[in-house]
């Protein structure tokens, strides 16, 4: 479902451009839980965010669901971030302002969807991620864990194809990471969702479908883990 | 995973809600921008108000003659005295085909006597059409009449009235008054009347005489000054030179008062004090909306990582531009009805203050919340465009 061929990006100037990926390719079938793992600057975040539809490569292709993705257009890719992709970020991202509820429908609102069905299905999506009692309370509120399974339901209420995950448990102590990752997972296979997490844990990746390596903006390894050895295919 | 279905932008309703809440949420910078939009609403809303006000007022003193008149006064020029021939006067009408009705006046001021209390106040000599030109209301006896042309009869108006009337026994008709050397009996007593721009002297301080012997009190017997109707929309100006020629003498110089001509000066220069206070107002609106775009410009700033967060789940860059022209635009329609009621409230006062009727020119109020409104759209474009080019990479990495 996601497809990358020889995708790559530089940063700085262009007389002395700093190369961040080096012709990476690889593909990711629906339904997989993937991790990719790398040190800082190995070029894991700035593939997320190609992805994610968030910057433009400077060269190779992406084939998000079959289609071509085109960088070309601001508005065009807003609207495919919308319908297809879910973020889920380090810093959980929830607006302080708003209940979890709120924050949770806030994909929805960019649809046109009413109020009123924006809000049951943010309730519905709370009580996926068991937080249905606390649909009315605002982030501030919430424990570290609790706020992330709020921006998990947040990515996942506009039913997208693909979940983006940058260091998700990057935040929180190792028992609520725990319990993250868990819900992760458990995303995963009750919705084949597919999930694309970066870490830097080796343990975390450990625990995902296939593990994607990267050192200086080149793939160096790519392997199926053994402790999640039933594949989900769709 | 069904994408078939492209997402439209956020329903335009809840965008309203939403930058209500915004605005709600920052508080006092909120407050403080509207008061720019407020205070430079209000000024506009005030001084139009004022200033049409101050002209329904102007107008008010024309309105029981109207503006079809004429007024002309003779000034004493040489021994002789100031004044011209009743006859010239009274043939007017026949003569020239713009004039409507003629009343010779003679007006004079001297020492009144009753029942021993003495005042000084205008004495007016008229004949029997004056009193329906001028519309005199009386509040009790009789007016002057054909009748009466040469009667030692007396209209006493209500200020001189209470001039003459002695502690606890107010003049009444029948009552006996000395003007000069001769005794005039009171018919009548004016109800208080309004001091029009047109009204030779002020009628409530007057004592009116018939004009057939008023050689008796008078200097002269002929008039020395006369109110002239004219035909509705002629030239009153033209009209008043040939009528002053015609007038014209040795002895006096005559003036000429035009109430068309006074009325549209009147007009021009309320028109120039209207268009200097709203061009003040409309500087105090403008610093208004640079305080808008300020606010704008640091809440985009301090919600960089909102924007990128909305960017990142899908709004397009016409949903940002949208959500903070829109709230831009909802401050400034917020301070713009406040402004709006201030400043209706600060003519209310300024009426009240002048001793005016107080009126609202319909026109202003849409006027100055659709100008807020504009200013707040125009200035919140610079903000909004910002909003919707941040790169939401570095807007969700900041602080």
């Amino acid at each position: 479902m996601l497809q990358l061929t020889n995708v790559g990006k530089a940063y700085g100037p262009p007389t002395q451009p700093v190369p961040v990926l080096k012709d990476v390719s690889f593909s990711i079938s629906r339904g997989t839980f993937c991790a990719l793992v790398g040190p800082s600057g190995s070029g894991k975040s700035t593939l997320l965010n190609i992805v994610g539809l968030l910057d433009k490569p400077d060269a190779g292709q992406v084939v998000l669901d079959g289609v071509a993705v085109d960088y070309g257009s601001a508005q065009q890719a807003a609207r495919l971030r919308n319908a297809m992709l879910g973020f889920v970020f380090q810093s959980f991202q929830l607006l302080p302002r708003l209940s979890a509820w709120q924050n949770v429908a806030l994909p929805l609102l960019y649809r046109g969807i009413p109020r009123d069905r924006r809000r049951a299905a943010a309730i519905a999506m709370l009580e996926r991620v068991g937080l249905a009692e606390r649909s009315h309370h605002r982030p501030t509120e919430l424990s570290g864990g609790q706020r992330q399974r709020v921006a998990l339901a947040r990515a996942l209420i506009g039913e997208p194809s693909l979940i983006l995950a940058d260091e998700p448990t990057g935040s929180l102590d190792s028992v609520t990471a725990i319990e993250v990752m868990e819900l992760l997972r458990h995303l995963n296979r009750s919705l084949n969702v597919t999930i694309l997490m970066v870490t830097h844990d080796r343990d975390l990746a450990a625990q995902c479908d296939r593990q994607i390596e990267f050192l200086d903006g080149r793939i160096v390894s790519d392997r199926l883990s053994l402790a999640a050895a039933t594949p989900m295919s769709a | 995973m069904m994408t078939a279905a492209m997402p439209s932008g956020a329903p335009r309703r809840e965008l309203f809600a939403e930058a209500f809440a915004n605005l709600y949420g920052q508080g006092i910078r909120s407050i403080l921008a509207l008061l720019g939009i407020t205070v430079g609403t209000a000024s506009i809303i005030a001084m139009l108000n004022i200033g049409n006000m101050a002209q329904l007022e102007a107008l008010k003193s024309f309105k029981s003659m109207g503006i079809d008149m004429l007024q002309i006064r003779a000034a004493q020029t040489g021994t002789g005295a100031a004044g011209f021939d009743r006859r010239l006067v009274d043939t007017l009408p026949a003569d020239d085909p713009d004039v409507l009705t003629a009343v010779p006046l003679s007006i004079g001021r001297g020492q009144v006597t009753a029942g021993g209390v003495t005042a000084d106040v205008a004495t007016i000599a008229i004949s029997p059409a004056f009193a329906t030109l001028a519309e005199l209301p009386l509040r009790t006896g009789r007016p002057i009449g054909e009748a009466d042309d040469c009667g030692l009869v007396a209209m006493v108006g209500d200020g001189a009235a209470t001039k003459l009337s002695a502690p606890g026994a107010r003049l009444l008709p029948d009552a006996k008054i000395a003007i000069g050397d001769y005794g005039y009996t009171v018919i009548g007593i004016l109800a208080p009347v309004p001091n029009e721009s047109m009204n030779p002297t002020d009628y409530n301080d007057s004592v009116f005489v018939p004009f057939g012997c008023s050689r008796r009190i008078m200097q002269s017997g002929d008039p020395n000054m006369a109110l002239i109707r004219l035909r509705p929309d002629v030239d009153s100006a033209a009209v008043g030179e040939r009528v002053k020629a015609r007038l014209a003498n040795a002895s006096s110089t005559l003036t000429v008062i035009d109430a068309r001509g006074l009325v549209k000066a009147m007009k021009a220069q309320m028109g120039v004090y209207t268009r200097l206070l709203a061009a003040i107002g409309a500087v105090s609106l403008l610093v208004g909306g640079i305080g808008v775009m300020n606010v704008m410009l640091m809440s985009v700033m301090e919600r960089r990582r909102e924007i990128g967060l909305r960017a990142a789940i899908g709004a397009t860059p016409r949903d940002l531009q949208l959500m903070f022209l829109v709230e831009a635009a909802a401050l400034a329609l917020v301070g713009g009805l406040a402004g709006v009621g201030l400043g209706v409230g600060a003519s209310w006062f300024m009426a009240r203050a002048m001793g005016w009727g107080f009126a609202v020119a319909l026109y202003v109020l849409p006027l100055g919340t659709g100008v807020a409104g504009l200013v707040g759209m125009v200035f919140g474009i610079y903000p909004a465009i910002t909003a919707s080019r941040l790169d939401p990479i570095e807007a969700l990495r900041a602080e």
